[in-house]
């Protein structure tokens, strides 16, 4: 087999094992219930929406919502706060700055459950259970750091001198950081958004301990199909799908900008 | 327009001053006579169930005739065993009426987070103590919610241990009738277990099935719970029942028969892959649902097995309770009274197929047992029989505050012996080792073994 045949053989084969579980929980999410379990499995089938359609006619759509609503909020929020952080990082020159910036990672250094059960007693106090400001609160505390870490180090690659050029002309910090620096830095910023945006949506051990009914989001509403005499694999699927399907359409809309965020300074010296 | 003077005013605002200040409030504006809780909204928390189905389908009815507006939120076990520890522990009252898992009654009730129903049920103004008939409720599915006297919640699930077989194989197989003994199934599960057909098939809550051999051959968890709680893991009976059940999973059941959620488990019999299926009736039912299987005409359902020291199936029971924190509590009695009554309950037997139900009246119900008799096997009784049973007193092991830490332990046991991680005597020692372990670390005395 010469290099491009093994190339190939390799490719087929990552996709397989990445793309292998997304279409499993696809194909089953359109199988009725006396064919998701059909020993051995079979390949041709009568394919049906009825675990889509009764997903739609029940509860699931509102934490879908609320999973679109508190996740967005949470980016939209976390780059609002988080990338002149982050600036501010990158170009001041303050007493302990190491250390203030490492602090803002601590959020993030200890499991989730140690701010958890704090944040139910708090939250409980505060009348924010079960709420989506609640939980767009705590998925702020640790996706502030991300922010403020994955954007410093977009600023710290945007040279100097094109703000010091601005500042020549006229320009003040903010006219220089809008107008000069952030559109240089938009392939890091698509990326800690989607970043963001990912970690709040996938978010399953917050919204368990922090909902009860209203504020439920999907990943959650998801574990409600396992019945407890039965569980509805189909909707599970089906469910599965749903989530899956807006992040990649954000990943898809975005993948230029992902591929050179990622990438960002891997050939610099 | 009528003036109000200075001194009216004046004596109006003294007698709501004294009312405010002594806590006196006016009644709810919804409230109505013959409607004391009109306008109270309630808000209930239990596991996704059929029976929560039947509840919510009828509860149009209960908000008229009451005015109280009931909110159901169901959830998996999983999800709702963390959340109920969690509104529990922190005191919220989030939950007014929750379901309580008998597993974890002994801690709930020993905290003081349920609120006794004595009161309620000995209230005349509250409880009509005949339409209620709280006698009506099998013994044994009422043991768990009992310290003495008192009561803490009503149940509304009972699950019971029971074999669902497939008469046409154990018939071919040289067997005209159900093995009645563990040792005479595993000799029928060797004759019979093939690769296409396993000879036995069971779900993985194993500390909720390895019970059925254990106590059968004369082992239990603790010496003498609730008085002694001293595992015993380490007795010659407790190994000689660890060796054959976990000889039944390894040998006998279908590929990854270790690990089966019940769907799954449900779904090998229902597609022909095992002979039989041993589970809670709520569970084994599903096996003759001809909506997903076509074999339900071969299906049949007996008893579990016996071993040398007796017949010892299981019984899991669920009730309702009143969160000790709620605020709505009268309010919250009313609904655990309609929730369990006779007649809900009756209703949901014939319309959702909760046969796994608590009360004997329902259980003997003409219409019920002409319902649940499937192929000369009559469910009805099968399950009201195991209820019985149970109210003999030995699933006390399962209702100590501290059986769920040792009953995970439990799983992780018979999970490495059947997998060939561990031999039957080292997997034992090891889960004796630890149980001693959790229970002093629980501040429990026990006479350690090992």
């Amino acid at each position: 087999m010469n290099s491009r045949a093994w190339t190939a053989s390799g490719t087929v084969l990552l996709m397989l094992v990445v793309l292998g579980p997304v279409l499993f929980i696809v194909q089953m999410s359109v199988r009725s219930g006396l064919e998701a379990f059909r020993m051995p499995p079979t390949l041709v089938f009568s394919p049906t929406l009825q675990n889509y359609i009764d997903l739609l006619e029940g509860k699931f759509v509102r934490s879908l919502m609320n999973s679109t609503v508190t996740a967005t909020s949470t980016t939209v929020l976390a780059l609002l706060l988080g990338v002149p952080a982050a600036y501010a990082f990158s170009r001041a020159r303050v007493r302990a700055q190491g250390l203030v910036s490492l602090w803002t990672l601590t959020t993030r250094m200890a499991p989730p459950i140690a701010f958890g059960i704090p944040f139910f007693l708090l939250y409980k106090d505060l009348g924010l259970i079960d709420t989506r400001i609640g939980l767009v609160v705590i998925y702020l505390t640790f996706n502030l750091s991300l922010v403020i870490w994955m954007m410093r180090a977009f600023f710290d690659g945007v040279p100097r001198s094109l703000e010091e050029a601005a500042y020549i002309d006229g320009a003040g910090i903010s006219a220089a950081f809008l107008r000069i620096v952030l559109p240089l830095s938009a392939p890091g910023l698509a990326t800690t958004a989607i970043f963001t945006f990912l970690f709040a949506w996938n978010d399953f051990f917050y919204s368990l301990l922090l909902t009860r009914s209203e504020a439920v989001t999907a990943p959650v509403a998801i574990v409600n199909f396992m019945n407890y005499e039965s569980w509805e694999w189909g909707k599970v699927a089906a469910a599965a799908t749903m989530i899956m399907l807006p992040v990649v359409a954000l990943s898809v809309v975005v993948r230029k900008y992902l591929v050179r965020g990622l990438t960002a300074g891997a050939v610099k010296g | 327009m009528e003036r109000i003077g200075r001194r009216r005013f004046l004596r109006s605002t003294a007698v709501a001053t004294g009312l405010a200040v002594s806590g006196v409030r006016p009644s709810r504006p919804l409230a109505q006579a013959g409607k004391p809780h009109a306008g109270t909204r309630l808000k209930v928390a239990q596991v996704s169930h059929a029976y929560a189905e039947a509840l919510l389908a009828r509860l149009p009815a209960f908000e008229q005739q009451t005015g109280i507006k009931v909110e159901i939120d169901q959830m998996s076990f999983p999800v709702l065993n963390q959340r109920a520890d969690l509104e529990l522990a922190s005191g919220s009252g989030a939950y007014d009426v929750m379901q309580m898992i008998f597993i974890r009654s002994g801690r709930w009730i020993a905290a003081g987070w349920a609120e006794p129903l004595n009161p309620f049920i000995d209230d005349a103004k509250l409880t009509d103590k005949g339409a209620l008939d709280v006698a009506d409720f099998v013994a044994g599915a009422m043991a768990p919610f009992k310290r003495g006297d008192t009561l803490y919640a009503l149940p509304w699930l009972s699950d019971s241990t029971v074999v669902g077989f497939r008469a046409d194989i154990f018939e071919k197989a040289g067997y005209a009738k159900f093995p009645e003994t563990f040792e005479a199934l595993q000799e029928a599960a060797a004759k019979i277990h093939t690769r296409q057909t396993a000879g036995f098939v069971t779900e993985d809550n194993l500390h909720w099935i390895f019970p059925n051999w254990l106590l059968s051959y004369g082992g239990g968890f603790f010496a003498n719970p609730p008085s002694d709680l001293t595992p015993t893991f380490d007795t010659p009976e407790a190994l000689r029942a660890a060796e054959l059940f976990t000889t039944m999973l390894s040998k006998y059941s279908p590929p990854g028969g270790i690990k089966l959620d019940p769907s799954v488990a449900q779904a090998i019999m229902q597609q022909g892959k095992a002979a039989c299926y041993l589970d809670g009736m709520g569970n084994t039912q599903h096996i003759i649902d001809t909506k997903k299987t076509t074999l339900a005409d071969r299906m049949a359902f007996t008893h579990t097995p016996r071993g040398p020291k007796g017949h010892f199936p299981q019984l899991a029971v669920h009730g309702y309770f009143i969160n000790k924190a709620s605020k709505n509590k009268q309010a919250a009695w009313e609904f655990i009274k309609w929730a369990t009554g006779k007649d809900q309950m009756l209703w949901s037997a014939l319309n959702k197929g909760h046969l796994a139900c608590t009360r004997t009246s329902v259980l003997a119900h003409a219409d019920v047992r002409q319902k649940f008799t499937w192929h000369g096997s009559d469910l009805a009784a099968l399950h009201l029989a195991v209820m019985k049973r149970a109210g003999e007193g030995y699933m006390a092991y399962r209702t100590v505050p501290q059986f769920p830490p040792v009953g995970d332990r439990v799983i992780i046991a018979m999970t490495s012996i059947a997998s060939g991680q561990a031999s039957v005597a080292d997997g034992m020692k090891s889960l004796q080792k630890d149980a001693e372990g959790i229970l002093e670390k629980a501040g429990v005395k026990i006479n350690r073994r090992s």
